[in-house]
């Protein structure tokens, strides 16, 4: 089989552990496990077919089975970055590699980026041998405000990867919004406005507009096809957004239109915590932005995180800065961060592994009997940034923990006889 | 040591300082012009006690105090007898670290906002704009300087950018509040000469139909301007050697800013601060460095450095990197996590860097990552060690390490009180000295210095708080 025991990783393992090996079943003794919906506790956990099977307490080893000793260990559901391009980029200078974008102002809200996602992706498996199982996947705005359809796809490397290719609709207000809107904020407004009344009137008017017998439209009819779950609720618009103003603005325009919005960078969201709190407005921030990096941004601060967690406002996270996507992995770091800086463990724990299943997928718990597995095993606290993932499940299967890096380290290691 | 040999006069410089010790008064308006006036006027004794020491020499050090006598470090060890007098701060449970430097930054160059008003860190006109300054760019109301502060950084190097072959000088600073950047210079510090290797020249030259548009076409622009500058330098040897013979009627050449500048890297008064990404390409940059007898002191980003390890270990070159970044360009795509902790073991002079003014917050953060992931390949590097990576050897790559970069008698209070193990996400740095002066505490805010473009942000953000 595939082994990649490492000589020097031996000092690491127990007994019996066999790394990428997928034996029979796995089954994990006495970790510390970071429960979604409780307070960590210690437990073993077997896994099997793909699947947590067991959760309990003295569980007994079966034959031919994998047996972990996870006494110094903990487990955490898989990881999640909330704002990335992962699978749409390889090599970010290079624009023949990168698919998040498009300047071509007839495609909007019918753009999918799952039509682009690449599995085969390199950045998948850097990703996903540091504990990231999911990610969330965005277009950004291009030639027009709407961008298109976020996907949620999990870095199993596989042609499914994509579990959901629409979790909402993507559209960028502020600096971006007002630039594409012609040079005003409140042109970007009135454009979004008409784009959602448009749809709404087609979704009610549907066979009158395909015979000819209804006004025009501002979008094409696979834009407003591709609006027409947003304008009914069903799924919500990702709002790239930053000024405290542009998010009050944003809430009143969710309330007039009916709409759920999700919102994106919200560095002065803790400025309007308490509004967001009660429209239940998911927010995801890099909890690390804490620069006045324009003049949209001037309030960010450390602990925007712990003010919105405070104020009831569900945070997901993403990071760190602009290396969110070929290492997404960090929102682990940026977690961190925000507990350092006065959020919840758990609440910042949550950020990264629950709350982004709650609000784009409808597998909230990866940490119940019966959940397919989508869990990581770390030699450490899973937020400090000494610890390492050393075994990773994505979507029930255990993964490799290879990836391009880890194949120079070892060629280079060995060159220069580094380690023995 | 490596880069001891940095700041040392080549045989060939040596030759030509001795050419010019004529000419004084001339001489030394150019040599130095923009003087630094930053100085410390911290007076007295404090002490720390019971704090977990590392000293940026290779020790950690646990229960123990250090004593600053007038701004400098005067005594480190187990129960310290200081003056009465002098000021206690208990730090039982907490660890001291020499302040971190950041040899990559760009702060006041490319400050906050990031307004095109203040894009001022590239002089994209030419590919070799070695006449230009980064220290005249630098706009000191910059808020990010207060937020390295924050993180424990007390001394940065702010570059000009990458897109020229040859960017210019570089600037080595205090992290102080102050109204000029004068204020702020590092007093004695050699200046640095950024230059750089790969994508970046030639993708802004090429785009616009001019040279460099090739990595060969960046070689040739290297070579070209230091063919100059040697040519440069032997027009003014012609000059002080007629001086000498009592010519009087020697007219010196006028002086060119640009090639000045190069001159002073061939006599080994200017540090070479290369960007380099790929191994083969820090090859040629050696063999260049080689051709026209300088040296080069540091290769900054280094994504490949793991791969010529050995290589910089033999020139004695540093290796300032990211702990993980990757991917943004083809250059940068053979990142490994270990990079740093592999540079370190073949016994090269590895730093962190940060050319982030995210990551200039989180420099701990950063080389315990480092640490971390060299450790996890079996490598044996203790915290004592890894804390040099934004200590002492940053101030060697800097040239600043006789009087800063380590906790050791004499050597300047540029010290961080951290409130838990720096390598821990939870750590705060909880007070920062620099000189002795305390400009940062996290428990004292009316001594926390804000910027200028801060004032009066907390009532128009509706007096939230």
């Amino acid at each position: 089989m595939n082994r990649i025991f490492r000589p020097y990783l031996a000092g690491l393992l127990a007994a019996g552990w066999l790394v990428g090996a997928q034996a029979a079943g796995t089954l994990i003794r006495e970790v510390t496990i970071h429960w979604p919906d409780r307070a960590a506790s210690v437990a073993d956990v077997r896994i099997a077919d793909g699947r947590i099977v067991d959760l309990g307490t003295s569980l007994e080893a079966m034959q031919s089975e994998e047996v972990i000793e996870g006494a110094q260990l903990h487990m955490t559901p898989g990881l999640v970055n909330s704002d990335t391009h992962l699978g749409l980029e390889e090599v970010s200078s290079l624009a023949e590699t990168r698919d998040y974008q498009s300047d071509n102002p007839t495609i909007t809200a019918a753009l999918r980026v799952s039509d682009a996602f690449n599995p085969s992706s390199l950045l998948l498996l850097q990703n996903r041998i540091q504990g990231l199982t999911h990610a969330l996947v965005l277009p950004e705005s291009g030639g027009s405000l709407l961008a298109g359809q976020a996907a949620w796809v999990n870095l199993g490397a596989t042609p499914d990867s994509v579990e959901n290719p629409y979790v909402g609709m993507v559209v960028s207000l502020g600096e971006t919004g007002q630039k594409l809107a012609g040079g005003s904020r409140a042109a970007a407004m009135a454009l979004l406005r008409e784009a959602l009344e448009d749809a709404r009137d087609y979704d009610a008017h549907r066979s009158d507009y395909v015979r000819g017998e209804r006004r025009s439209y501002s979008l094409s009819r696979l834009d407003l096809e591709a609006l027409t779950p947003v304008v009914r609720g069903e799924k919500p618009l990702l709002v790239r957004i930053h000024r405290a103003a542009d998010i009050r603005q944003i809430l009143k325009f969710a309330r007039e239109q009916h709409i759920r919005v999700v919102l994106l960078g919200a560095e002065e969201a803790w400025l309007v915590a308490r509004e967001l709190a009660d429209a239940a407005v998911p927010v995801v921030i890099d909890p690390m932005q804490n620069t006045p990096a324009s003049f949209e941004r001037l309030a960010s601060r450390l602990d925007n995180a712990a003010l919105l967690s405070r104020a009831g406002v569900r945070v997901l996270f993403t990071g760190i800065g602009w290396q969110n996507t070929h290492n997404a992995y960090l929102v682990r770091q940026a977690a961190g961060n925000a507990v350092a800086n006065g959020m919840p463990y758990r609440e910042a724990l949550k950020a990264i592994t629950v709350y982004p299943r709650e609000v784009f997928s409808g597998h909230a718990n990866p940490l119940e009997e019966g959940a397919t597995a989508d869990v990581v095993l770390w030699d450490g606290d899973p937020l400090e940034v000494t610890t390492e993932a050393i075994a990773v499940w994505v979507d029930g299967q255990r993964i490799p923990m290879r990836s391009h890096a880890t194949e120079l380290r070892d060629r280079y290691a060995r060159k220069y006889h580094l380690v023995k | 040591m490596s880069w001891k040999h940095a700041i040392t006069a080549s045989a060939l410089s040596l030759v030509l300082m001795a050419c010019s010790d004529h000419n004084e008064a001339e001489n030394k308006a150019s040599a130095q012009p923009f003087p630094a006036t930053y100085q410390s006027h911290a007076k007295g004794d404090w002490v720390v006690r019971h704090a977990t020491i590392l000293t940026g020499t290779g020790e950690q050090l646990n229960n123990a105090d250090l004593w600053v006598h007038d701004g400098k470090i005067a005594g480190i060890g187990e129960d310290l007898d200081v003056p009465e007098e002098a000021e206690e701060i208990e730090a039982s449970g907490k660890w001291l670290t020499p302040g971190l430097i950041d040899v990559h930054s760009h702060l006041g160059v490319y400050p906050a906002p990031a307004t095109t008003s203040h894009a001022d860190g590239n002089e994209m006109t030419n590919p070799v704009t070695a006449e230009v300054w980064a220290e005249h760019s630098i706009w000191p109301q910059d808020p990010q300087f207060e937020l390295a502060r924050a993180g424990g950084v007390t001394t940065l190097q702010i570059l000009p950018g990458s897109g020229n072959l040859i960017g210019g000088r570089g600037v080595t600073v205090k992290n102080v509040p102050s109204l000029t950047v004068q204020g702020m210079k590092f007093p004695g510090a050699p200046y640095s000469l950024k230059m750089a290797c790969g994508e970046n020249p030639k993708r802004v030259y090429g785009s616009r139909h001019q040279a460099p548009s090739t990595a060969m076409g960046n070689m040739a622009g290297y070579r070209a301007a230091w063919i100059d500058a040697q040519d440069y330098m032997r027009k003014w040897q012609r000059y002080e050697k007629l001086k000498q013979a009592g010519d009087e009627s020697a007219e010196p050449p006028k002086r060119d800013l640009r090639l000045e500048t190069l001159a002073g890297v061939l006599k080994g008064e200017i540090l070479v601060h290369n960007h380099c990404y790929r191994a083969d390409e820090m090859a040629q940059m050696i063999d260049l460095a080689r051709e026209f007898g300088y040296k080069i002191t540091a290769f900054h980003h280094a994504v490949e450095a793991y791969k010529a390890a050995p290589m910089l270990a033999k020139e004695h070159i540093c290796a300032a990197v990211w702990a993980d970044w990757w991917g943004f360009k083809q250059e940068a795509f053979d990142m490994v996590r270990e990079n740093l902790a592999m540079v370190d073991a073949a016994g090269a002079c590895g730093i962190i860097h940060s050319d982030d003014p995210t990551g200039v917050q989180h420099l701990n953060q950063e080389i315990a990552k480092a640490m971390a992931a060299g450790r996890a390949m079996g490598l044996k590097i203790s915290r004592a060690h890894a804390i040099q990576w934004a200590t002492l050897n940053a101030a060697k790559a800097l040239g600043i390490d006789k009087v800063t970069g380590s906790l050791e008698n004499g050597k300047a209070a540029d010290i961080v009180l951290w409130s838990t193990d720096p390598f821990s996400v939870y750590a705060h740095a909880e007070k920062v000295w620099i000189d002795g002066a305390r400009v940062y505490d996290r428990s004292a805010p009316e001594v926390n210095h804000t910027s200028d473009f801060n004032l009066a942000a907390n009532v128009a953000q509706g007096g939230a708080r």
